[in-house]
This record gives C-alpha cells, sequence and structure tokens, in this order.
C-alpha cells in the first residue's frame, strides 16, 4: 500500500517510491532517495517535523516535505 | 598547495583537524559572513602545508549558510586537495558529498571514520576494494584515538583527480566479474 | 563530468554492494533513550525537566559566586581600599573610575557597594568579573555539555512547530540559547539558517528579546523575585514580534530539514576546549565593550548628557511607559551599558510593575555594542533594518506593557 510519509503510523516501515521533484536534491545528502527503505519514528504534534530513520542516519523533515515523498508501506 | 578537511556535521572533522595541526590555529570569518572557520598547519614529510577545517555540509547543493561557505571555501580554493572525512555507519551518504566532489575534479583522499562505531553496528567496509573502484586512497580511521591518522596524511600525496567514467567502469567490471564468479560455481 | 542526483546514487548503490556488508543491527540503549527524547509524549516532559534543571543549576552557581564570594570581595574590600587610595575624591576622574558618590544633605558621601559607585573599576570591573564572569561560565558549561552529548538536535525538533510559525524553523533554538550567554555567538549561530529572511528575523529577535548572560546575572542579583515575569515578557515579546516580522518581511521561510545524530559519550576535552574558547571570546570581544561602556557612561554623567536626555526623554518614559522620571538616566545610559543600567535601576524607588517595565525596557534595547558590530558584519543594510523594527518595537511593546499594567490595575 502506498502512502505518503506524512501518513505513515509510528514505527512503520517502507521503501521510498517517488520524492517530488523540487526535493529530491534537497534530502539527497541526507541518503533519503528512491528505493531507500526508512522507518517512521515519529512526528510532532500540530503540523510538526517527521522524523526518520534511514540506514541507520535519523533525519527530521518538516511537515510539507514528507508530504512530498510516496513510501510502499509492506 | 593547500589541504581542505570537508565532511558531514558530526563526522569528527575538529578531532581530524584538532590531531593533525599544531598550535598555530587561527579561527576567522569568512567575508560577508558569520560563518567562522579554522586554519592550522600541519607536516606532510616535513612540509608546512595548510589545513583548513571547512564547515560542515551534506551536499555541494547548499541548504544554509554555513554550506553555502563550505560550497564557496571549495570553488575559490586552487591547488587543493581535499580530505574528504565520512562516518563510516553512514557511508553511503558520506560517498554522496565525495562523489560530488570527484564530479567536480579535486584530488580527494577518503577517511573512513568511526570504524570503531561501524563495527559495532555489524558494519563492514572492504576500503581496499573501495580504494580500488575510486581509484584513491581509502583509509580506515578513528580519529578520537589517532588511528589510522598517520597513513592518512602519508597517502596524502596519491591523491589525484579522477574521472567519474572510470569509477563507473571499476563498478562494473567487479560486479561482472563478481557475476561470472557466481555463475560458474553453479555450473 | 558531473552525474544527476539518480546517476550519482545508482553508482553508490552499486559501490556500496561490492564493499560494505550491513550485518543485523541490534538497538542499544542509547538508541532507545535518542527515540524516547524525541518522541513527543515522552521528549517534551524530558525537554521541560531539562530547560528547568538548567535554569536552577545556572541561578544557584551563579548566586553562590556572586553573593558568597565576589559582593564581599568587592564591597567589603576592593571598593573601600579605592575609595582611600585614588586620589582626588569628588573629582571627575575620581567619578568616572572610582566612585561618582552621592549627595547627602548638601555633602558629598561615598557609595557603599560596588553596584551604586558606577565607577570603571569599581562596578565595571564587579559587574565584569563577579556578576558576569560566574554566570557564563556555568552558563556554556551546561551548554557543551548538552551540545556534546548530542541534545540540542532533539531539542530543535521538539520546539520546531513553535518557532515554525515565526517563520523560523526548530534550529533556531541553538542561536536563542547561544544568545543567552552572548549574543555575538549567537548571531554567529544564525548561519545555520536557511534565508535572509529567517536570518533577519532570527538576528532582530535576538537583539531585541533574549537578554545576554551579563545582564541575566545582573537582574538575578538585583531584583531576583521578579526574575519570572521579566523573562515571561521578552519571551512573549519574542513571538508576537516573531510573528509579524515573518508576515511583514518579504522572502521565503523554507522548513526545517536537519540530521539527528546519536547521542555519544561527552567527552571532558571537547567540552573544556569550547567552554574556554568561549569565555575567551567573551572576555576579548564583550569586556572590553563592558569597560568602555562604563567609561563613557560616567563621561557622560559628568558632562550632564545623560542628565539632559533623561530630562528630555522623561516625559515619554513616564507618560507613555509608566515608569518614574528617576528611571530616565539609567535608561538612557542603557544605550551603553544594559547591566549597569538594571543595576541603577534596582536602588531607585518604585512599584514593582514599574520595575518590571524597566528592566523589560532596558533588555529591548539598543543591543549592545558588540553585537552591533557583529550585526554590521552581514550587512548594513540588515543593521539599519532590525535598528528600525528594534525603535517601533520598544515603543510599542513598552506601551503595551504599560497598558497590560493598567488593565491589570498595577500601573
Amino acid at each position: 500500500m502506498k502512502k505518503k510519509l506524512s501518513e505513515m503510523d509510528y514505527d512503520e516501515q517502507g521503501t521510498v517510491t517517488e520524492i517530488k521533484e523540487d526535493l529530491r536534491k534537497r534530502v539527497a545528502g541526507m541518503g533519503i532517495r528512491v528505493g531507500k527503505k526508512l522507518r517512521m519514528v515519529t512526528k510532532q504534534p500540530i503540523k510538526g517535523p517527521v522524523d526518520v530513520v534511514v540506514d541507520g542516519a535519523e533525519t527530521s523533515l518538516g511537515l510539507d516535505m514528507a508530504e512530498k515523498i510516496t513510501v510502499e508501506v509492506a | 598547495m593547500k589541504i581542505l578537511l570537508m565532511g558531514h556535521p558530526n563526522v569528527g572533522k575538529s578531532v581530524f583537524f584538532n590531531r593533525l595541526t599544531g598550535a598555530n590555529v587561527t579561527e576567522s570569518n569568512y567575508p560577508g559572513t558569520t560563518v567562522d572557520y579554522t586554519k592550522g598547519w600541519m607536516k606532510i614529510e616535513g612540509e608546512d602545508v595548510e589545513l583548513t577545517d571547512v564547515p560542515g555540509t551534506f551536499s555541494l547543493d547548499p541548504k544554509d549558510r554555513a554550506e553555502e561557505v563550505a560550497v564557496a571555501m571549495l570553488h575559490e580554493s586552487k591547488d587543493v586537495k581535499v580530505i574528504s572525512v565520512i562516518d563510516a555507519s553512514k557511508i553511503e551518504r558520506g560517498l554522496y558529498l565525495a562523489l560530488e566532489i570527484i564530479e567536480e575534479g579535486y584530488p580527494l583522499v577518503i577517511a573512513l571514520n568511526m570504524r570503531d562505531v561501524a563495527e559495532d553496528k555489524n558494519i563492514l567496509i572492504d576500503a581496499e576494494n573501495l580504494e580500488r573502484i575510486l581509484g584513491i586512497p581509502v583509509v580506515s580511521t578513528v580519529a578520537i584515538s589517532g588511528e589510522g591518522i598517520k597513513e592518512l596524511v602519508s597517502r596524502l600525496k596519491d591523491a589525484k583527480p579522477v574521472k567519474v567514467d572510470d569509477i563507473i567502469a571499476n563498478a562494473a567490471k567487479t560486479t561482472i566479474t563478481a557475476d561470472a564468479a557466481g555463475a560458474g560455481g553453479a555450473t | 563530468m558531473k552525474l544527476g542526483v539518480e546517476e550519482r546514487w545508482d553508482l553508490i548503490d552499486r559501490i556500496s554492494k561490492e564493499t560494505v556488508t550491513f550485518g543485523v543491527y541490534r538497538h542499544t540503549l542509547k538508541d532507545a533513550i535518542g527515540e524516547l527524547t524525541i518522541k513527543p509524549m515522552t521528549g517534551i516532559p524530558v525537554a521541560i525537566a531539562i530547560l528547568y534543571g538548567f535554569w536552577s543549576v545556572f541561578g544557584s552557581f551563579a548566586g553562590f559566586f556572586t553573593d558568597g564570594f565576589f559582593v564581599r570581595l568587592f564591597d567589603a574590600y576592593w571598593l573601600p581600599w579605592l575609595q582611600a587610595v585614588f586620589p582626588g575624591e569628588g573629582g571627575w576622574l575620581y567619578a568616572i573610575m572610582v566612585d561618582a558618590g552621592g549627595i547627602e544633605s548638601g555633602e558629598f558621601v561615598l557609595s557603599s557597594n560596588c553596584l551604586e559607585s558606577f565607577g570603571v573599576l569599581t562596578s565595571g570591573l564587579f559587574v565584569a568579573i563577579g556578576v558576569v564572569l560566574p554566570a557564563i561560565l556555568i552558563f556554556y558549561l551546561m551548554l557543551a555539555i548538552l551540545e556534546d552529548i548530542g541534545y540540542m538536535p532533539r531539542l530543535a525538533v521538539l520546539i520546531d512547530t513553535m518557532l515554525h510559525k515565526i517563520g523560523l524553523h526548530g534550529y533556531a533554538i541553538v542561536p536563542t540559547i547561544l544568545s543567552l550567554g552572548c549574543n555575538v555567538p549567537g548571531v554567529t549561530a544564525t548561519r545555520i539558517l536557511e534565508t535572509k529572511k529567517q536570518r533577519f528575523i532570527m538576528m532582530t529577535l535576538l537583539a531585541i528579546f533574549i537578554p545576554c548572560g551579563a545582564q541575566i546575572g545582573i537582574m538575578q542579583d538585583v531584583v531576583p523575585d521578579l526574575m519570572g515575569w521579566i523573562l515571561l515578557y521578552l519571551i512573549i515579546g519574542y513571538f508576537i514580534f516573531g510573528y509579524i516580522l515573518n508576515k511583514v518581511i518579504p522572502g521565503r521561510a523554507p522548513e526545517f530539514l536537519i540530521d539527528v545524530p546519536p547521542y555519544r559519550r561527552p567527552m571532558l576535552s571537547n567540552i573544556g576546549k569550547k567552554v574556554l574558547g568561549r569565555v575567551k571570546g567573551f572576555f576579548m570581544v564583550a569586556l572590553p565593550f563592558v569597560m568602555l561602556g562604563c567609561a563613557i557612561v560616567g563621561v557622560f554623567y559628568q558632562l550632564g548628557v545623560i542628565r539632559f536626555l533623561g530630562d528630555l526623554l522623561a516625559p515619554i518614559f513616564v507618560g507613555w511607559f509608566g515608569v518614574p522620571a528617576e528611571t530616565a538616566g539609567p535608561l538612557v545610559a542603557a544605550f551603553l551599558r544594559k547591566d549597569l543600567a538594571v543595576a541603577q535601576l534596582s536602588v531607585i524607588e518604585m512599584t514593582k510593575y514599574q520595575m518590571i517595565t524597566a528592566v523589560v525596557l532596558v533588555s529591548i534595547y539598543f543591543p549592545c555594542v558588540a553585537t552591533f558590530v557583529m550585526m554590521l558584519k552581514e550587512g548594513l543594510k540588515e543593521l539599519i533594518g532590525a535598528l528600525a523594527v528594534l525603535a517601533v518595537t520598544v515603543f510599542l511593546y513598552g506601551g503595551l506593557i504599560h497598558l497590560i499594567g493598567k488593565l491589570l490595575g498595577v500601573a
């Protein structure tokens, strides 16, 4: 099932299937890219940032960015 | 010749810097900004060479002022060699920055730092093979204890610009031979 | 040749497949703590506890050294000794360097403590060494520990939602907290913000609403019971004017994207180096300004400049801000030395609410000269803009505080 990164549940894992063009370069250096497995650790209340782990590296990204990333959830 | 120390934030860059340089360290302000960077001198084969600790950056597409300065410092340096410090436990995204620097034609040495942390996480890296594919020196280090620092310095002379095409070719070659070997074993 | 983002990652995938083996990763206690301190349900209470602990240790450590040691040293030994040996009692040099004294029933009397004497060698030195040094030292020590174990990015994540509303993002907590020590490194730390707009908002808010260690130290010393109210007014102002600035200033306010590194054991050498570097930086950059500011304030008092400006501005202070006319002098002097001004205010007779208003005014005033120079480095246009915002803010917010006081029936 596909869902946006911003819609994932706590501790849910999935594989990135799409990142909107304008965001791709910005997150590339942090190791977030299409085809990568990630785990959603937590998100902050009231439209706060989303925390993910990719390859053992933890990154926190704003909600608008998380909405531009699509994940295939097993 | 000058040496630039580059890498992500929190990979132990400043520990490297302190290990490599002596007492004569200066902190300066990058012109027109409030971004600080440190400069010092290191000895390479008896010669004093200037070493700059470039602010941490995740890529050469800067996302904030500190990263802008990091990229500008790389671009305006002539006759420079780069020590790319990589957190070995997060090697892939470290290689992303290293490749960007290689693509721009800078001679590079890779320090696979925090080797101990990577091993604790059960991540094993074949540094020799990596060196062969990239065509540049790759040294495993633990900056905090000083492990690998001497070797890193001695390998600086081997840093040279490499073509990305060669890296692609090297990576493909090993894949083919590995596949061939696998296929051979099956029959 | 340059690769595209995807091509580069494809190449890395291929290289990684050849050279790296990822074994099974076992979660450690460190990972568990890492997650507990970033998940809102557990992370927010922990953050509040940490900040409260920070504040308590700061207050008691600074108080212990200032009141328990330096006050006695300066008031019982240093001041009387200087008063006795410095030549020319009652003269202008004596007034500037040692003791401006006071006139009681027509006679010149010497001050009894270093807060009231206003000399460069007495008040200036006492504020710098007796009040600011302990405050700065404990502040930077605790901050360095939090930084070294890797807590700051987590705090940034937790507070992002709030700071996002004022055009900044979570990482703005770093310059904000640093500024509580000294605004100079605070301005430096604005570099982690992405756009000009964000850096401008941050710098302006720092310069206006974040009191530095020197101010906090002296407030803690002379008006400890009012600290809560003063800080509350400053925090509210930070968010109100941040919100307005975000609406008014053109430009982008991009979202937050940060790396959250794992916790690690703090290294003594790292912490030591950081604390020493910052304390040294403070004394090299800020201390000369403290002493010089003291001297200039002294000269201006002697020349009657401050009295003149005070008389001129007194109607505004009394009518608009609702503080007594006697505060005009210190409030003018605050343009040069905020810490001294707070000390001067503390000896003037006024209501609690007037004191809160006056101290908040001093805090949100013109930034200290060192910060001013630092902001100039970012650009003249930005500096002028920040000063314009500052003037408007002081006027509006000072009036608002007065109004709130009136509505509450305390002013």
